[in-house]
């Protein structure tokens, strides 16, 4: 993982421009070579093989996560004051210790915890806490302060300081669209759902066959070309974005192709020679961490993955729909860290979640709960440093109903760059944040 | 002020933009019809289309239901025991809607008024409603029967039609809301995301407001909303500074004259009908425009199409084309039929836009999150697919499940069901003209691009042709023009 100084200028001059002039490549693309070939700087590279790096797992609880129902503070009267409806049974609890229990469904996260596998941060928020999940869903997305808003996200600004140079893998993220924290100045990072459809099919023959010559056309008009082999890590996605000359939608939509098609190839081959025998639940969730896990069997060259399970918004008739996204969540994670195991990469992996915020403390009239604030974080992993860490928000000393966060998720945040991705936090964050000992 | 665009301005490549924007683009002999009109002709008619426009007949199974009944009877048996009621309660709301889309996707192709209909998609888009919670195609379609009727209407009666359309009333728990226990979740979205945005009111003004809100309920049995005055909380409320024993439509109206309202109405037109990042000035422009018109929307997009603004170099053929605008316009210059309603409603997700499925109230967030890797692969053999039909399969996979791109998993073999065939290339390149290739490039680039291509794209698709050895027939005009349809220029619009 040590950082290696790679001349971006020597790789533009070899590679891109040479196939640009090999080749008669449309002009668009020289022009775009040749300028950000101009404002090129030579920067820190994080060096990606794809076999022996550590790999982050970004797991986003989208709608706003009951982080009281998750992990209960059931010994605490003023938890099952507040929840007259809600407040779980003590037998549907994992008790950790006097005060805090698992949500009875966690049952895979719990023996994790007793392995020593899972790090559990209490009470996670930021200051001046915002209710709107858009908002809200930002300021985790992009590590502001709540009143400053940002384009970039955190992990988009990791991949520009950290990663300029990485293949277009170096992100991925399951799904169709591309979640907020990896917007970057250069675009990095691919996005899928299923290989075998990520993947240009040219038109079919009268013989049933590929039209000969249509897809070497796709790859001229794109910008591949022979010169520039799709396994040799460099591509477009290599160059700064946000020049002068930069991000038109024109370049975007190019940077975009071309790295669709650079991974797409290297991802399939993956997803055809790498199959795991591990039973994964059928759900959207089980789905998305068995293809990381393929992608990590294969050896892709990522640092980051992204998945997210959404339906967290429990506003009305909490009871039965939480406890069936803790069992999703629990299913997948179980399947997921057994898998791992299976393939020797558990001590490889971390896994995170989030979510944009905690629910009130109160429940509502309609048995659900509102949109609050602090809300607990799991890390998972085989070298996460194991534990409770921070203290439970107290359930009386409240802000307007909500709970008072105790630990930034940009400590958090700056924990997993520092000692996982072996990163500059402050680089990446803006600001120096106290890290905690999970990793 | 917007200014004026001049005489001289407005040629095929204008017209060609007006009709991209303000509708669903054009083929040539469009644009050339729209361009004869002249500009201010052009405009009218797409702004003062008949009456017709706006009386789109239903889809026949559109009416009210006894709801109550319906879902009672599906509870009752399932407590026997029975879920084949619940099943078949929700195969009808699946079928329904995926007919639904059916519906407005084909009319979006078929209308001579494309502007209400992109106004539609745009109010979806803004008062975001999904049916996923919603759960009935009955009021789905009603909703947009009520926006494409305000569609060029006036904003602020349109977020009091809102205020009380059954579907948005259920996607943001409205009928819920009572005096003692006000949900906050309608009136805190009518504000962030509806009218003024946020940082324009308090949280002290989302409560107030909620007050203002309750009484307003459905009734199930006829699946209409009513006023309920003993629900409603009719005392004195203190809302943006003003203090009065508001309704709802008072709150409406306080919002609207909040200049806020009109910036941020302003500022969303820009970015749908004209940039992503659209110039300071230009919003200023339009949010003036929608004040001194009182928000009636008919005089300010009039102005906004005949600016010079709207039609700048650097604003045509820069926005990328929504999935909607994708599929209607491509199947539009292939002069083909849409896809079968599943296959039109698969590729639309994978594409990341069902209609009356919006990811959540914030709606669509559009421009460059249309495009991933992901997305933009798909829309390059989604266009395969149109043009290929099911020729774009290999033979030993098309009638197998769960293969390449447009069948959902195990309910397989759609294209069996639905078979596809390819495009009638002679419609839009017929004999003559395939015997010179590069009039043939030249003219099909103009048809894809609308204004044509860069001389070095006509170039590469020229050396396409060559290495076919000049061969035009039809497997190769359409494989050029799924090459043309994959570039990234043809994600622009």
């Amino acid at each position: 993982m040590k950082p290696t100084l790679q001349t971006r200028r020597k790789f533009l001059r070899t590679s891109a421009l040479g196939a640009a002039a090999a080749w008669t490549l449309p002009v668009f693309l020289e022009k775009t070579f040749f300028a950000l070939d101009a404002m090129a700087a030579d920067s820190l590279t994080q060096t990606v093989t794809g076999k022996d790096n550590s790999i982050l797992v970004v797991l986003q609880l989208a709608g706003g996560n009951d982080g009281l129902n998750t992990v209960i503070p059931f010994a605490d009267d003023d938890y099952h004051r507040a929840r007259p409806k809600l407040g779980l049974a003590p037998d549907k609890i994992l008790k950790l210790d006097s005060y805090i229990g698992f949500n009875g469904k966690l049952t895979g996260l719990k023996a994790l915890h007793d392995d020593g596998h899972l790090a559990l941060v209490q009470g996670v928020g930021y200051p001046n806490p915002n209710r709107s999940h858009f908002r809200s869903t930002e300021i985790w997305q992009t590590a502001t302060d709540a009143n400053q808003i940002a384009s970039e996200g955190w992990l988009g600004r990791y991949f520009d300081n950290c990663c300029s140079g990485a293949d277009p893998t170096v992100g991925v993220s399951i799904g169709d669209q591309m979640p907020q924290a990896f917007a970057a100045k250069t675009p990095t990072g691919v996005t899928f759902s299923r290989p075998e459809q990520f993947r240009w099919k040219a038109s079919t023959g009268t013989d049933g066959k590929p039209l000969s010559g249509e897809e070497a056309f796709y790859r001229q008009l794109i910008g591949q070309t022979d010169e520039t082999p799709p396994s040799d890590g460099n591509s477009i996605a290599a160059l700064p974005g946000k020049t002068q000359t930069g991000t038109s939608t024109e370049d975007f939509l190019r940077r975009t192709a071309l790295d669709a098609q650079i991974s797409s190839e290297k991802i399939l081959a993956i997803a055809r020679k790498y199959k795991t025998n591990m039973p994964y639940p059928a759900t959207q969730l089980g789905a998305s961490l068995s293809l990381i896990a393929r992608m990590i069997g294969g050896g892709l060259p990522t640092r980051v993955y992204y998945a997210s399970l959404g339906g967290f918004d429990t506003h009305a008739g909490q009871i039965g729909s939480h406890e069936r996204l803790m069992t999703v969540l629990n299913d997948a994670l179980t399947a997921f860290v057994a898998d791992l195991r299976q393939q020797g990469n558990f001590d490889r992996v971390l896994l995170m979640t989030f979510s944009e915020f905690g629910r009130r403390v109160a429940e509502n009239a309609n048995n659900g709960t509102d949109h609050g604030t602090a809300a607990p974080m799991f890390l998972i992993g085989g070298k996460v440093k194991p534990g409770v860490f921070g203290k439970h928000p107290s359930l009386t000393d409240l802000d307007k109903g909500d709970l008072k966060f105790g630990t930034d998720f940009r400590s958090v945040y700056a924990s997993v760059l520092e000692h996982w991705l072996r990163a500059p936090s402050q680089l990446v964050l803006g600001k120096k944040f106290t890290t905690l000992p999970i990793v | 002020m917007l200014s004026q665009l001049p005489r001289s301005r407005w040629d095929e490549r204008a017209a060609a933009h007006l009709l991209s924007r303000a509708g669903f683009g054009g083929t040539p002999e469009e644009i050339s019809n729209v361009h004869a009109k002249g500009l201010e002709r052009a405009v009218h008619d797409l702004v003062e289309s008949g009456p017709a426009a706006y009386e789109v007949a239903p889809p026949e199974w559109a009416h009210p239901r006894d709801l109550r009944e319906l879902r009672q009877e599906a509870r009752m048996a399932k407590e026997r025991g029975d879920n084949s009621k619940v099943r078949e309660v929700r195969k009808m709301e699946g079928d329904e809607l995926l007919d639904l889309r059916r519906w407005w996707l084909g009319w979006m192709g078929a209308t001579p008024a494309p502007l209400v209909e992109k106004l539609t998609l745009f109010w979806h888009g803004h008062f975001a409603t999904s049916a996923e919670k919603v759960k009935d195609g009955y009021w789905m379609w009603r909703q947009n029967d009520t926006l494409r009727r305000h569609a060029l209407g006036n904003f602020v009666s349109l977020t009091k039609a809102m205020s009380r359309d059954p579907a948005m009333m259920i996607y943001l728990d409205l009928p819920q809301s009572r005096p003692e226990h006000p949900n906050e979740n309608w009136a805190r979205e009518l504000m962030e995301l509806f009218t003024v945005g946020i940082g324009n009111y308090t949280e002290q003004d989302v409560r107030e407001s909620a007050r203002a809100f309750t009484g307003y309920r459905l009734d199930l049995a006829t699946q209409q909303s009513y006023f309920a005055p003993r629900q409603h909380d009719a005392g004195p409320k203190t809302f943006l500074g003003r203090r009065g024993n508001f309704n709802g439509d008072d709150i409406i109206d306080i919002l609207a004259s909040q200049p806020a309202c009109a910036q941020f109405i302003g500022r969303k037109l820009c970015r749908y009908f004209v940039a992503d990042e659209p110039e300071a000035a230009l919003v200023n422009s339009v949010a003036a425009s929608l004040r001194a018109h009182q928000f009636e929307m008919k005089p300010v997009l009039r102005e906004l199409f005949s600016s010079n603004e709207f039609y700048a170099d650097s604003v045509v053929r820069a926005q990328i084309k929504s999935p909607v605008q994708f599929t209607v316009e491509t199947c539009k210059l292939l002069s083909c039929d849409l896809p079968a309603a599943p296959i039109a409603q698969n590729a639309m997700r994978q594409m990341g836009q069902v209609l009356f499925a919006p990811p959540n109230v914030k709606g669509w967030d559009g421009g460059k999150s249309w495009i991933s890797t992901s997305t933009l692969l798909f829309r390059n053999n989604f266009a395969n697919y149109l043009i290929n039909g099911d020729a774009m399969l290999p033979p030993a996979n098309r009638a197998k499940p769960g293969d390449p791109g447009l069948r959902t998993g195990a309910r397989a073999a759609i294209a069996q069901q639905f078979p596809r065939a390819p495009i009638d290339v002679n419609k839009i390149a017929p004999p003559e003209l395939r015997a010179d290739p590069e009039k043939l490039v030249t003219q099909l680039s103009q048809r894809v691009f609308q204004t044509g291509a860069a001389p070095e794209d006509l170039a590469a698709f020229t050396s396409f042709l060559e290495q076919r050895n000049g061969d035009t027939n039809d497997v190769t005009v359409r494989g050029l023009l799924h090459l043309m349809m994959s570039t990234p220029d043809y994600q622009l619009t």
